[in-house]
């Protein structure tokens, strides 16, 4: 079977900018996946002695990819307000009009590399033939 | 995809897609380059983007690519599109979301000769005082109310905090402050990022270079800019921060409903829009103008915070260490300006996403210490490279509604460059150079590699021979700080 062989996220070419192929068996481990590429990007590692922290986070739109777009830079928002590394993300609720969600990580933290936004550039949800979900993300850095 | 035989060459430098290259466009595209830019330009999607902004509601004449030009996100970096007020749109993706990001110039009588035994210490003074990286805080602590006023005032209201004077203000662009900014169409999200971080140089492509004056193509111009052959110059290149980010992401996603609202067709969700006189557009358009006047308060700060090192590490080894302002230019805006269409003078919104005004003589906007040449155009090389000051010209009035390139333009992908260029490697080999580097981070540094952008030359002399600006110097790095 191929659906072993994805991988949750790789970084693909973009002359200026990061993007991120993200994959995840349904939309709540792809939108789980995405975050978790983005803080990969961000080099970002707790410093020594930091303490766990958690958030809740429930958005409203009305599509998938909205959703996607909001959620990543919910997550950059509160990051860079709270000085966390996020590392953990559950979906608790997910249809195309509500995100409910927690992610957990942990502060402070040490970023090496600055994330603008996530972009609607080029992205699409979409279900493969395997059932498996894909989405391409592009972020301003 | 664009190709090649899609391309009409109209003049040595000037190519354009024609409208029937594609059903939806309103007008045709055009890209400034000589033939080795081309090639590689055609391989990213650059002008299948700048193909995009060609369909825009309200665009006029053609839209354009600068030789520098590389795909970004709905518009591509290097694009400029016009669009006819008061109906024409307003896009924050033709912006960008690093609002007013741009350069400023400062030049001394310092000779590099002389400052050569203390650039170490300089560069380290230089350092510790401009706060770089990810997430800095800068030394101003403004209440909500403050920042407010600054968003509304621009660099004006950094100067009245001793942060710099009038001169300062007289030689930046609109004179570090434009119009339409109102603070109330900026979120309490973005304030609170913006609170903490002016006087901050952040992480990215932004840098702070302490450069050598080392060719002069007009000495006329170059008199009157203050550029003289063996002197140092200081080149900021930074933007408006956490505020700035939070300003457009805030607009795309308001946006996403106003293209349905106004039946507006776009190509890609990053190009949404609204027309320039919709309650969105006002929107949009007061709070980019407000985070615009951040980045200006911004790099207003660090040009005193640079001030003040040079005079903390050379002050007593050294007569002369003032700064005093060349100008200041902003790459990523839009604009309300009067320019000539089809024979008439119009009002357009032009958008310049990696781009830069290029304004000839005569403008009433440009300074009156430059008004008879035309305006200071700074375009800050990669890394290492050496950066150029052009002049604006009457030809780029004519043609690119004053516009011009803003770099040298990437041509490798970040994970290229980390995967073929180690960070430590680079400092050597800069170093070697006799050039010294302070960087936050080694890996940040690999990915602004020279070698990941196109020749600053090559691109300088297609826009220098198409007649959209006109060399007037060359500058060197001596030092290079790295956010």
């Amino acid at each position: 079977m191929v659906k072993e062989a994805l991988p949750a996220f790789e970084e693909i070419e973009h002359t200026a900018d990061l993007a991120l192929q993200v994959y995840g068996k349904d939309p709540k481990e792809l939108f789980a996946h995405a975050a978790q590429g983005m803080f990969s990007l961000m080099q970002c590692a707790p410093q020594e002695g930091a303490e766990p922290f958690s958030c809740a986070v429930e958005l409203t739109g009305y599509d998938l990819e909205g959703l996607l777009v909001d959620w990543l830079n919910e997550l950059l928002y509160l990051s860079e307000r709270e000085g966390v590394c996020f590392e953990d993300f559950e979906i608790e609720e997910l249809t195309e009009s509500r995100l409910s969600a927690r992610a957990r990580g942990k502060r402070p933290c040490v970023l090496g590399k600055g994330i603008k936004a996530a972009t609607f550039f080029d992205l699409q949800v979409v279900q493969r033939p395997d059932g498996y979900y894909e989405a391409t993300v592009t972020f301003d850095v | 995809m664009v190709r090649k035989q899609d391309l009409v060459r109209l003049e040595p430098y000037l190519y354009e897609i024609p409208r029937s290259f594609r059903s939806d466009m309103r007008v045709p595209a055009r890209v400034y380059a000589d033939e080795r830019l081309l090639e590689k330009t055609l391989t990213d999607r650059s002008l299948e983007q700048l193909v995009n902004t060609a369909t825009l509601p309200g665009v006029v004449r053609y839209t354009m690519a600068m030789p520098d030009v590389h795909q970004g996100y709905g518009f591509p970096i290097g694009g400029v599109a016009a669009t006819k007020l008061p109906h024409g749109i307003i896009s924050p993706g033709g912006v960008g979301y690093d609002i007013n990001c741009g350069v400023r110039l400062l030049v001394s009588s310092i000779e590099a000769e002389a400052i050569r035994p203390y650039m170490d210490r300089l560069m380290s003074t230089l350092f510790a005082n401009v706060p770089t990286g990810v997430g800095a805080e800068g030394p101003l602590r403004l209440s909500k109310k403050e920042l407010q006023a600054l968003l509304e005032e621009g660099a004006a209201w950094v100067v009245r905090r001793g942060y710099g004077d009038r001169d300062d203000l007289e030689h930046t662009e609109d004179g570090g402050r434009m119009e339409g900014a109102n603070a109330a169409a900026v979120s309490a999200r973005a304030l609170e990022r913006g609170r903490p971080q002016v006087g901050t140089l952040g992480a990215g492509n932004h840098f702070l270079e302490v450069d050598e004056v080392v060719e002069i193509y007009d000495q006329e111009v170059a008199e009157a800019f203050g550029l003289q052959v063996g002197t140092v110059c200081v080149w900021i290149h930074c933007g408006s921060r956490g505020l700035g980010h939070q300003v457009c992401t805030d607009a795309v996603r308001l946006m996403q409903q106003s293209v349905n609202k106004y039946g507006i067709h776009i190509p890609d969700r990053e190009l949404v829009c609204a027309p320039f006189d919709s309650p969105e557009g006002q929107e949009y358009f007061q709070a980019m103008s407000a985070a615009a006047n951040y980045a200006w308060a911004n790099r207003q700060v660090i040009t005193q915070l640079v001030r003040q090192s040079f005079e903390e590490a050379l002050g007593g080894h050294l007569p002369h260490v003032e700064l005093r302002m060349l100008y200041d230019v902003c790459h990523n805006i839009a604009k309300v300006e009067e320019h000539q269409v089809d024979g008439g003078t119009v009002k357009l919104c032009v958008h310049r996403k990696g781009a830069t005004r290029a304004f000839g003589p005569e403008r009433p906007e440009v300074p009156e210490r430059y008004r008879a040449m035309g305006q200071p155009v700074l375009i800050p090389g990669s890394m290492g490279t050496g950066s150029y000051v052009l002049v604006g010209t009457e030809k780029a009035m004519e043609e690119t509604f004053g516009s011009t390139c803003h770099g040298a333009g990437r041509v490798l992908s970040r994970a290229k460059a980390r995967k073929s260029i180690r960070g430590e490697k680079l400092r050597a080999e800069l170093e070697n150079a006799e050039i010294t580097v302070r960087a936050g981070s080694m890996r940040g540094l690999a990915e602004e590699a020279p070698a990941a952008y196109k020749d600053l030359e090559q691109v300088v002399q297609v826009v220098h021979k198409a007649g959209i600006a006109r060399k007037v110097a060359r500058t060197k790095p001596l030092g290079v700080i790295k956010g």
